[in-house]
């Protein structure tokens, strides 16, 4: 711990020394009608351009300019923009809280001139969503949802139709890391992924990080994605909720103790299992499924300098069919914050977080009567500073201590069962790190965002450890006492990424980063299974390591209302892991000699195209990618694409706003078909007629696409209420998307053989919603 | 594991939502005319059959042309020799053999200037108890029946199991393999849950089954597994891992048969 805290303060010191004549003025910013801390919003020094900085995730900024006589300006998307005059003579404590335009007003093209932080800023390879967009943006059934939604950016691709899993330029599904109020949530999905784990009334902010991933994130070799929750209104109390045809919501939000600490909870539960009291099929008719989650939050501000977050997040699904057999899975999370302002330029957070996923699976019938379970719990200490040295440093730096357990399987079963009790050794490990990352103005046009993070992984006993050659046989095995070290592995992840000013309205942008992961899913199944299996690194298994490089140019036009990128990447991929033909994953002792290890290159080119303002707003983004994989023992050595490949996507998202009460919005989508493997002859074996497979993912499904529209009917203005309506139509064309594509024996020309493609939402499916907030 | 209700229960409720299925034409490669090898030895005395074969193109009719010509024998561990020989174009036959349990034999097929071995080695024999038919779990309203396998697994040793189901003499068109992983010495009920053809009271069911051995059991658990309605829900597909050597396309197997027939209630 000293060994890494003693450089850093000699650092920050000699940082001192040249900052001596500049005062600082700090805050946080608010929102004014409901004390919502603002995440992201700019403040700048309207005379000095160069000065500026954005609200931290706790509304927090602190800035350095030389004395003088200043306006000092605060702007948010969507929020007034407010103008104050200063005097800095001293250090300046300034909270301000600026108001949200109203809905109605949103129609008129805002009089300040937006900002050019996306092109001044050196990050690249990030996408903030702002709710509203979410709201707005027409989905399936009527359910709001954040992953769905990203799934529409440039870089970012959708696992399939009815599926919230998501592919980052190239990366696998697991190679994600989504954070919700910090926590990891291990599966972030509903029903086998027709719906995210995230319900829209309770979340403030959304991040995704591509590339160039700031060295406060790490242990995923994609994509970050940070999911905050709202803190609740510290002003009212105020209820909103939504009923629907799958799915009902309602959120509650209120102070604690006004103006100093708010509360909010927001659960949503679906019926979608009504529809299967339609059906004529009586196992079906007396079958469960659906799900339920939870968000809660509370925060309390001792003072100006100190307070005091606590979040949770419950979720779970149920499956069940009559009598027989039933599933149930969710994630759990909570995260308490304190956060502290040592002074004006130096933020301190420090967060215990746990997190857990599991699922059982139960078999009710006498005969093979069992239970089987399985979970992951994690266990974290994170100590994350911020300090503004100078008003051309700022300085990021923490730890992060986590403990994961995982319990791979455990069955139980009755005396009558078919099925013996089995239960897999747990496995105990540490996923530490210490990172620092410095924010460096090196001129007003030229800006550098570097840092480095240091990652152990520790496996640790007790159990019984094993090697596995190739062809997975045991080559030794051993047996560990508590807390024995197993095997540890440590690495260097470096972070840059800069931009150079071309002019107020263009730059250019670069960035090289190393992620590395410790932690593995197992799951050789193509469609999202709850049976998620997680595996840390060990003996067999080494860390993942993705580097990656990328460049892209920024412009905006029209003062700022437009925004263009144009980003570039390319991706190395490392000890990346792929199943064993026959591979046995579930409650496998040995489910390491199931594994074969090999490596893969990601790359590809992202055009983005956004209007964030004025009555018509939206995006264009189209993505040219290849992703290829490279195993020993699969299609003979060579690269091959990967399933998540996709040559071309493109998503357009409309939304317009038609008049004071209706707003408009329609999506479109187009991607080049999951690259998969066909048969390339057939022969007969054991009677059957078996296909034989030359080349993997040799072959395309047809492209897919799809438009979605939505509309919005707000109520009319009541004093004590507010209500809307929001109408969509999911597939407008009832374009037949393949779902897959299977082959078998014709069931209508003997002797022969036929390939059918199954489409699933291959028609138009309407939705309503009525929401209401009072 | 009955993981697979799991991902039928899924499937079941995807059709529920809105799916649809529909014949297409695809353009596919043609790689044909790989050697087929399908080499059985069981412990029935009678015949024993190794067939040679080559594949053909998706979209020609399922018919193989036979390899004829080939010197095919197989040896067992004491080094006994058994020569196959040909009829009809094709199949290679021994008029009486019995495998042992517990041998392990070895087939040797020289064909096209190649020589082509296997090992495989029969297991113990386990007993079939009996068979049962009960109401299926799905289209209820149709009164539809599944197959019932009911068996003493053998305790502490591992033991890998296949199927073959016949209605009314027409053999089901799926893959069943398992093993005792998780049932190692218990009594064992599996259903052969399958959406091939239509099963009704009064039809006659036929049961084969076979005890393998365990590179033949990951062979037809990876087909298993391909099926997309079998517990994979679907894996990336890829020929099965054979024991044959040089590499092709086929297997080698020495099991145990026993074949049981009852009539569906």
């Amino acid at each position: 711990m000293n060994k890494i805290l003693l450089p850093i303060l000699i650092l920050l010191s000699t940082f001192q020394a040249f900052a001596q004549k500049n005062f600082t003025i700090s805050g946080t910013i608010k929102d004014n009608a409901t004390g919502e801390q603002l995440i992201g919003a700019s403040v700048r020094i309207k005379e000095l351009p160069q000065i500026g900085t954005a609200t931290n995730s706790y509304g927090f900024y602190s800035l350095t300019a030389p004395k003088g006589d200043y306006t000092l300006q605060i702007s948010y998307i969507g929020y007034q923009t407010i103008e104050k005059s200063i005097s800095l003579t001293k250090n300046l404590d300034i909270n301000v809280a600026i108001s949200s335009k109203s809905e109605l007003q949103e129609v008129v093209i805002s009089g300040n001139k937006p900002n050019n932080d996306n092109v001044a800023a050196p990050q690249m390879g990030v996408e903030k969503l702002n709710m509203s967009q979410i709201n707005n943006v027409p989905v399936l059934l009527g359910e709001k949802d954040i992953l769905k939604t990203i799934s529409l950016l440039p870089g970012v691709k959708s696992a399939g139709e009815g599926n919230t899993g998501f592919y980052v330029r190239g990366g696998g599904s697991d190679q994600n890391l989504i954070l919700l109020d910090e926590a990891t949530v291990y599966n972030a999905s509903h029903l086998f992924g027709f719906f995210s784990t995230f319900n829209s009334d309770a979340i403030k902010d959304v991040s995704l990080y591509k590339g160039g991933m700031p060295a406060e994130y790490g242990g995923r070799l994609s994509s970050v994605l940070d999911v905050k929750m709202n803190d609740g209104n510290n002003k009212d109390y105020t209820v909103q909720g939504g009923l629907g045809l799958i799915s009902s919501r309602i959120k509650v939000e209120g102070p604690i103790v006004e103006d100093k600490g708010s509360f909010m909870i927001s659960a949503r539960r679906t019926y979608i299992d009504l529809f299967l009291k339609a059906s004529s099929d009586s196992t079906v008719k007396g079958s469960s499924l659906y799900f339920y989650d939870l968000n809660a939050k509370a925060n309390y501000h001792f003072d100006d300098k100190n307070a005091v977050y606590l979040s949770g997040y419950f979720g779970k699904d149920v499956l069940g069919l009559k009598n027989t057999f039933g599933t149930n899975w969710g994630n759990s999370t909570g995260t308490l914050r304190f956060n502290h302002i040592f002074n004006n330029r130096l933020f301190s957070n420090t967060s215990i977080v746990y997190s857990n996923y599991n699922y059982a699976i139960q078999d009710f019938e006498s005969d093979d009567n069992f239970k089987a379970t399985s979970q992951i719990t994690d266990v974290n200490f994170k100590e994350d500073l911020q300090y503004s040295i100078s008003n051309n440093h700022t300085l990021k730096f923490g730890l992060n201590v986590l403990h994961h357990t995982i319990a791979p399987g455990n069955i139980t079963t009755s005396s009558t069962s078919s099925f013996n009790d089995k239960s897999i050794e747990e496995r105990y490990g540490y996923e530490n790190a210490a990172y620092l990352s410095d924010d460096w103005r090196v001129t007003s046009k030229l800006t550098f965002l570097y840092g480095v993070r240091l990652s152990g992984m520790f496996l640790l006993g007790p159990g019984t450890f094993s090697t596995y050659d190739e062809a997975g046989n045991t080559i030794t095995s051993k047996t560990y006492t508590s807390g024995q070290l197993v095997k540890d592995y440590f690495n260097l992840e470096p972070r840059f990424s800069g931009s150079y000013l071309l002019n107020e309205e263009s730059s250019i942008k670069a960035s090289y980063n190393r992620n590395t992961q410790n932690i593995h899913l197992l799951s050789n199944s193509t469609s999202a299974t709850p049976t998620d299996l997680y595996v840390m690194s060990s003996n067999n298994i080494k860390p993942e390591i993705a580097d990656q490089v990328s460049t892209g140019y920024f412009r905006n036009f029209s003062d700022n209302i437009f925004e263009f990128s144009a980003e570039i990447y390319y991706k190395w991929l490392q000890n990346q892991i792929d199943y064993k033909d026959g591979a046995q994953l579930i409650a496998n002792q040995d489910v390491e000699s199931q594994l074969t290890y090999g490596s893969g290159r990601a790359y590809g080119l992202e055009l983005f195209l956004k209007k964030k303002y004025g009555r018509f707003n939206g995006w264009i983004g189209y993505t040219l990618s290849r992703t290829e994989l490279k195993f020993a023992d699969i299609n003979n050595g060579n690269y091959y694409p990967a399933r998540q490949d996709r040559t071309h996507d493109l998503s357009v998202v409309g939304i317009y706003q038609l008049t004071k009460r209706w707003n408009l919005s329609a999506t479109y989508i187009y991607g080049t078909g999951n690259a998969v493997t066909y048969p390339t002859g057939k022969y007969e074996i054991g009677g059957l007629t078996t296909f034989s497979y030359s080349e993997r993912n040799g072959y395309r499904l047809p492209p897919t696409q799809r438009m979605d529209i939505g509309a919005t009917l707000e109520g009319k203005q009541h004093k004590k209420y507010h209500s809307s309506w929001t109408f969509g139509i999911y597939n407008v064309f009832a374009y037949r998307n393949p779902y897959i594509i299977t082959f078998r024996d014709s069931k209508t020309v003997p002797n022969t053989t036929e390939a059918v493609e199954t489409s699933i939402f291959a028609t138009r499916i309407p939705s309503v919603t009525w929401n209401f907030k009072f | 594991m009955r993981t697979i209700k799991l991902y039928i229960s899924f499937f079941i409720i995807l059709g529920i939502i809105t799916s649809c299925t529909k014949v297409i034409d695809l353009k596919l490669g043609n790689v044909s005319g790989q050697l087929v090898i399908e080499g059985n030895v069981t412990q029935v005395p009678g015949p024993q059959y190794i067939k040679l074969s080559r594949n053909v193109a998706f979209t020609s009719t399922n018919t193989y042309p036979a390899v004829s010509g080939a010197t095919v024998s197989v040896t067992d561990s004491l080094g006994n020799i058994y020569p196959f020989t040909e009829s009809p174009a094709g199949t290679y036959s021994i008029p009486s053999m019995a495998g042992k349990t517990g041998n392990t034999y070895t087939m040797t097929v020289v064909t096209g200037g190649k020589t082509y071995t296997a090992k495989s080695t029969m297991p113990g024999f386990v007993h079939l108890d009996s068979i049962t038919s009960r109401a299926s779990f799905f289209n209820t309203s149709k009164n539809l029946r599944q197959v019932t396998v009911h068996f003493q697994d053998p305790a502490g040793i591992p033991n890998q199991y296949r199927f073959v189901l016949y209605v009314n003499s027409v053999q089901v068109k799926s893959v069943f393999a398992f093993n005792d992983d998780f049932s190692d010495g218990r009594y064992s009920n599996i259903d052969l849950i399958e959406n091939d053809i239509d099963i009704h009271p009064g039809d006659t069911a036929k049961v084969e089954m076979q005890c393998i051995d365990k590179p033949i059991y990951t062979y037809w658990y990876t087909l298993m597994q391909q099926d997309p309605n079998g517990p994979g829900g679907g894996v990336t597909p890829s020929n099965p891992p054979t024991n044959i050597t040089p590499t092709t396309l086929g297997y080698f197997s020495a099991h145990t048969t026993q074949t049981e027939t009852f009539i569906v209630k």
